[in-house]
């Protein structure tokens, strides 16, 4: 059950970015109602991962293999931050990847856009100055955010040179679970920032 | 162990005639229908929802697909249903009861979700469809109603297409007596005096705890199933074995 608790959670994360982000649903309409499948091996856990249009539905324990399945131990997942090391990784079957490969990519390219009007959502509650504050701290994620999309455009030509046939790849997945982290983690300080905010208000 | 013993048969603890049970039923659940969504919550401490999501990661449901939802109630499932089917599939909300069936329909058309649900009032025992229309079933929380059980299988059976499956998710036996014992005492004396509080109605919620308890455990459901033509029947205990997700498929 704690899978599916932690699940739940990360959802509603993800949704909550949604709400936020037009540009971001922009970006997903097109991967609507397709399923990403990430199997973490050595977690024993697959993901699975759909928007619907409206709502992200994450998934745990998931036993499809969706539209397109990606299959690593989590470090190998988090350490495809090295291009170079893709090509050997699948060689030495230590990663695996069948079906739409694009829609490991459009996830990814969806949130490596990602700009939420945060200024405008927290003033509404809290006032411009704190509002002010809370954005300053988290500029440092969009910088983060941009050097993200130049390491992958640098990923995606390295790939190339790797002589792999698929165009697309996983990296760009662990790029999407990367971020995906970050923004949860982002959301939950934000969250708890502004509860602190608030007492402060009180 | 099947519970149908020549015509009689179980309405919680009481031994009624078979064809008087679906009538008790159906007063229990109009009883229930209005408070039915806070009383889950508070039944379950918001446990079912977990339950629920993982009967939908179990489903393989895709775009495009037909979907029952039988005994679907005020319709949670058919609502998440309903968004991951997309407009070129269909959620068929079916229920017994059409109070349950107005609170659910009501439910939905709040949140939107409208286009591709269909709203049934049908008998689980004779679903009111063609051979292989769906391709996936889910009964939750629904077949510990239903009078005859094996008739109710067979008939989603045949309602279903091959390569679709079953999921049926009920209350069954936990796996460890402590749990056991402690469940027991939330479900005999909790649980009514909830029901008393909330929803102003103690009886309802005493037979529901004892339904629990007369429902066939994990492995007699899982006979019933194959019984009934399904293959590849496994099930999966959740919270201690409180609650059971059993599925099964269609060849
Ligand atoms: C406990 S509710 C479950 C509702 C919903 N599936 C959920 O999980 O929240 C049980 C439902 O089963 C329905 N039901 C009982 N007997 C039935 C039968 N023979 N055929 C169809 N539905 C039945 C009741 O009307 C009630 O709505």
């Amino acid at each position: 059950m704690l899978p599916t608790f932690l699940g739940a959670l990360v959802e509603q994360a993800l949704n909550q970015i949604v709400c936020l982000s037009p540009k971001l649903r922009h970006a997903l309409a097109p991967l609507k109602l397709k399923t990403l499948v990430i199997h973490i091996r050595d977690w024993q856990q697959q993901i699975g991962l759909v928007y619907s249009g409206k709502h992200f539905h994450l998934f745990l324990n998931y036993q499809e293999k969706g539209d397109c399945w990606v299959s690593a131990d989590f470090n190998t997942l988090t350490s495809l931050q090295d291009p170079s090391r893709l090509t050997q990784l699948i060689r030495q079957n230590k990663l695996d990847l069948e079906g739409d490969i694009h829609l490991a990519q459009g996830f990814s390219n969806a949130f490596s856009e990602l700009e939420i009007d945060w200024a405008e959502h927290i003033s509404t509650y809290l006032g411009d100055a704190p509002a002010q504050q809370l954005i300053d701290s988290l500029n440092a994620t969009s910088i983060r955010a941009k050097h993200h999309a130049q390491t992958l455009s640098a990923m995606a030509s390295q790939l190339c040179q790797d002589e792999l046939r698929i165009t697309i790849h996983p990296l760009e997945l662990s790029q999407f679970t990367a971020h995906t982290r970050e923004l949860t983690h982002r959301v939950n300080s934000l969250e708890q920032r502004i509860n602190a905010l608030l007492n402060i208000k009180e | 162990m099947t519970e149908k013993q020549n015509d009689t048969t179980h309405f919680g603890y009481k031994t009624v005639a078979a064809d008087e049970k679906a009538g008790l039923v159906a007063n229990v659940f109009h009883s229930v229908a209005a408070k039915y969504d806070i009383m889950n919550d508070m039944m379950s401490m918001g446990i079912h929802r977990l339950w629920k999501r993982q009967t939908i990661a179990s489903s393989g449901v895709r775009a495009g697909h037909s979907v029952l939802d039988l005994a679907g109630g005020t319709g949670d499932l058919t609502a998440k249903f309903s968004e991951l089917v997309g407009e070129n599939g269909k959620v068929v909300l079916g229920d017994i009861n059409d109070s349950m069936l107005k609170v659910g329909r009501e439910k939905l058309r709040n949140r939107g979700l409208v286009s591709n649900i269909e709203y049934i009032q049908m008998n689980a025992e004779a679903l009111p469809f063609p051979d292989n229309t769906f391709d996936v079933i889910t009964i939750a929380f629904g077949l510990r109603n239903v009078t005859d059980k094996d008739k109710a299988l067979r008939s989603m059976f045949r309602v279903l297409k091959p390569g679709g499956r079953l999921l049926v998710l009920e209350f069954s036996k936990p796996e460890h007596e402590a749990l056991s014992k402690a469940y027991d005492f939330y479900s005999f004396n909790i649980l009514p005096t909830m029901g008393q509080l909330i929803a102003n109605d103690a009886e309802s919620y005493r037979y529901l705890a004892e339904s629990i308890r007369m429902h066939p455990d994990q492995d007699t459901l899982k006979g019933m199933m194959l019984e009934a033509g399904f293959e590849q029947v496994t099930y999966q205990n959740m919270t201690g074995g409180i609650v059971a997700l059993h599925r099964g498929f269609k060849y």
